[in-house]
């Protein structure tokens, strides 16, 4: 099935383009021929069956996965291969991982600093200012002093948007952002999301949180196969998706 | 025991050479072994290659052997340095190997995720190692590097036979000059060797005690 | 008929030579040894013990051209150390073949004694006051001195005064080093297990001499391995008697040891022991020593 360009639903001022991008996992093809654009302030939510290679996808925008083939131009510029011009353009990309992955031996504000210090080279007051002020922000001022292992899922996951933050990234990557947490704790992270999605940060969310898209997202990709399924407004694709496997997944997920 | 007494001079001396030869060769192992661990896991293929031969061929090589290259191999080779410069590269040269794959395997005990992490905050290959995985391996390695060391200074005794007056050359020469007293002078070492190699653990549990993470 | 006797007579030699064994004398380096048969000692004696059993364990060194060297070819030590092994041996009704041969390195040979792990050392082993107190001595059988052996083209060591910031290397545990270390403490002692170590350190040039008999750096400078690459300085500086060690006490067996040798020095066999091994490397036999009977 042709993959559906998403080319007429963009204005001029693209961030984030993919064109023709391929990966194989060995004789799986993961990512087959991906076309997508992401305009700068928009927020992107990817949904679809596990192993539809949405993770892969959210992966390879910063190249934490090779891809075989196609490019991937972040603001303009094509990503570097690996060295130091790709760790720079690493570090515009911010992202936040299922599994929290805080630095185990740092405290929550040196998980937030290390970055600025020894990628952008910022001072250290400067940077530890700044990482109190993010910390603040996603309401976790008071445990600047702890250690990942003292805080709870949803905490070490702030932490870990607050990391991303401090980059000041151009863009903002969340893969499963909420699939690790007990089910009281998605809420604190979720507000966190929507108020950054509010404050016109570019995000590409992988996620099966209908109520955050519905709430924060521009646009709903829904991938299947290692395919770019359909394209939509939340709204849209919640209510009226147009694809069958669209159709078959959505009933599966919401008969629960 | 008197003659012990007598000679207690030199054999602390003998046990000050053991002290010297282990923490030099320590110190040094430690630095070349994390650099060969570091190779084994780093991206260039052709240094994993270089660290993986290295460690396959010394560390199945009898220490000895390690001394006799580098006695008598290279001033062959117009190298020349002390017999004690040659104890402390033969020592080198065989703990790293040994140190290369404790510390490897305290990098490979970082969670892949801290290193992706580190890598999405556009912190570089040499960076990603000194400040997320290096701090972390160390951590877990302390143990099994204790163990290594402790090797080391009893690796040391080889020495004896390359023209190292250490401790237990020492022991031997004076086992030679007064054979009555062989017992004592035995016991003597040996109670060296284990003072130090207790002082040894017990520094490095207190170390791990000290930088241990609530995890 | 001359032709004939002539024939006969080279005939008779040949056979002469297959009966005794001569045509084995090359091989194992050594003159025939006169083994006593059946001798006769007082009983409980050492010697009563060891001819019984028809074997003797002795100790010798494996790496000493013309003392007691190893022949890779044969497996077995050949010198003059071993000589007087095979006259001792044969004094007490054992066959040289019988002989079971111990590596001893300097610094074992007293334990090797203590440890019974063989009846008799005669291995370039040294008489002093020190080992005497651990081990009893038979002999003399040979006085040597220390010498330096140096590097054929090194004029700057033409004796023991020249050794200050040297390094010189000798066996550990042996004479030598301990000479050199309690009076010549300018020089840098260097000690391998053997001389053979020592003198590869000197062919590499790590070292600058090996310092023990003169006896037997005269077999390494003679040793067509490393011809015309050392010297012997040729300035003794040391007396080294060689005895025959065994275990502290057994006097009986210590005056059966000097007897022995006495009569090898009478009746010319020491002579012939000499030059069949030290000889060969063109060093004259010199007089018997004195026997010290303490």
């Amino acid at each position: 099935m042709q993959a559906i360009s998403d080319e007429r639903l963009i204005g001029s001022d693209h961030l984030l383009e993919l064109s023709n991008v391929q990966k194989h996992f060995g004789p799986l093809h993961v990512l087959k021929d991906i076309n997508l654009t992401v305009d700068r302030g928009e927020v992107v939510v990817v949904i679809g069956p596990s192993g539809s290679g949405k993770s892969t996808l959210c992966r390879a925008i910063n190249r934490l996965e090779p891809i075989d083939s196609g490019t991937v131009k972040v603001d303009g510029e094509p990503l570097p291969a690996e060295g130091k011009a790709l760790a720079r353009l690493r570090s515009d990309v911010g992202m936040v991982f299922q599994s929290f992955n805080l630095f185990s031996h740092k405290t929550a504000l040196e998980n937030v600093t290390l970055g600025p210090v020894k990628v952008r080279g910022l001072r250290k007051a400067e940077a530890d200012e700044r990482a109190r002020e993010l910390l603040d922000r996603v309401g976790l001022a008071e445990k600047a002093d702890a250690m990942p292992a003292q805080l709870s899922g949803g905490q070490q996951q702030r932490v870990a948007i607050a990391r991303a933050l401090a980059m000041e990234p151009k863009l903002l990557l969340f893969d499963e952002p909420t699939s690790a947490l007990d089910p009281e704790m998605i809420s604190e992270v979720l507000d966190v999301m929507v108020e950054l999605a509010g404050s016109g940060m570019t995000m590409i969310v992988v996620s099966h949180e209908m109520g955050f898209a519905r709430k924060a997202a521009h646009r709903v990709v829904f991938m299947d196969e290692g395919e770019i399924v359909e394209t939509a407004t939340p709204a849209d694709f919640f209510d009226n998706p147009t694809s069958r496997r669209a159709k078959s997944f959505l009933s599966k997920i919401l008969s629960h | 025991m008197d003659f012990v007494i007598e000679q207690r001079t030199v054999i602390l001396e003998g046990f000050w050479m053991t002290v010297r030869l282990t923490v030099l060769s320590g110190v040094l192992s430690l630095l070349f072994g994390t650099v060969l661990a570091v190779m084994r896991v780093c991206p260039i293929p052709p240094l994993r290659w270089a660290g993986a031969f290295y460690v396959t061929v010394v560390r199945n090589t009898p220490l000895t052997l390690v001394f006799v290259f580098s006695t008598f191999g290279l001033p062959r080779l117009e190298i020349r340095f002390s017999f004690v410069t040659f104890a402390i590269i033969a020592l080198t040269v065989y703990t790293s190997s040994f140190v290369c794959e404790v510390v490897r395997s305290g990098i490979n005990s970082v969670a892949a995720g801290e290193i992706e992490a580190a890598r999405a905050i556009g912190l570089p290959f040499g960076q990603t190692l000194g400040q997320v995985v290096l701090p972390q391996a160390f951590r877990a390695v302390i143990p099994p590097l204790t163990s290594v060391f402790i090797a080391l200074t009893k690796n040391t005794s080889i020495a004896v036979a390359f023209s190292v007056a250490e401790a237990t050359s020492i022991l031997r020469r004076l086992q030679n000059q007064d054979a009555s007293a062989t017992f004592p002078l035995l016991l003597t070492t040996a109670a060296g060797y284990i003072v130090l190699t207790l002082f040894l653990s017990f520094s490095f549990s207190r170390l791990e005690r000290r930088v241990a993470v609530a995890r | 008929m001359k032709h004939h006797l002539r024939l006969v007579a080279v005939l008779c030699a040949a056979l002469a030579m297959i009966v005794t064994g001569c045509g084995d004398e090359e091989e194992s380096g050594g003159p025939d040894v006169e083994v006593e048969e059946d001798p006769e000692f007082a009983s409980g004696s050492v010697m009563a013990e060891l001819a019984e059993a028809g074997t003797i364990r002795i100790g010798t060194k494996y790496d000493q051209p013309g003392l007691g060297n190893i022949n890779l070819e044969t497996d077995e030590p050949e010198g003059f150390d071993v000589e007087i092994g095979k006259i001792v041996a044969g004094e007490l009704g054992i066959e040289p073949d019988q002989i079971e041969w111990v590596e001893t390195v300097s610094a074992n040979r007293e334990s090797f004694i203590a440890n019974d792990r063989v009846d008799i050392v005669i291995a370039t082993y040294t008489i002093n006051d020190e080992r005497k107190e651990q081990v009893d001595f038979a002999g003399p059988y040979y006085v040597a001195g220390q010498d330096l052996l140096v590097a054929e083209d090194d004029e700057s060591i033409n004796g023991p005064d020249d050794l200050a910031g040297k390094r010189v290397c000798a066996a550990s545990g042996s004479t030598p080093i301990e000479n050199i270390r309690e009076n010549y403490p300018e020089a840098e002692p260097v000690e391998f297990d053997t001389y053979t170590e020592c003198v590869d350190q000197l062919e590499a040039g790590q070292i600058d001499a090996v310092s023990t008999d003169d006896i037997i750096l005269a077999g390494y400078a003679a040793d067509p391995k490393y011809e015309g690459k050392f010297r012997v300085v040729g300035e003794t500086f040391s007396e080294e008697p060689y005895g025959i060690g065994l275990e502290k006490g057994q006097d009986d067996f210590r005056d059966f040891l000097n007897d022995t040798l006495e009569e090898a020095f009478e009746d010319g066999s020491w002579e012939e022991a000499f030059e069949a091994t030290l000889g060969a490397s063109g060093v004259e036999a010199p007089e018997p020593p004195e026997l010290d009977r303490y």
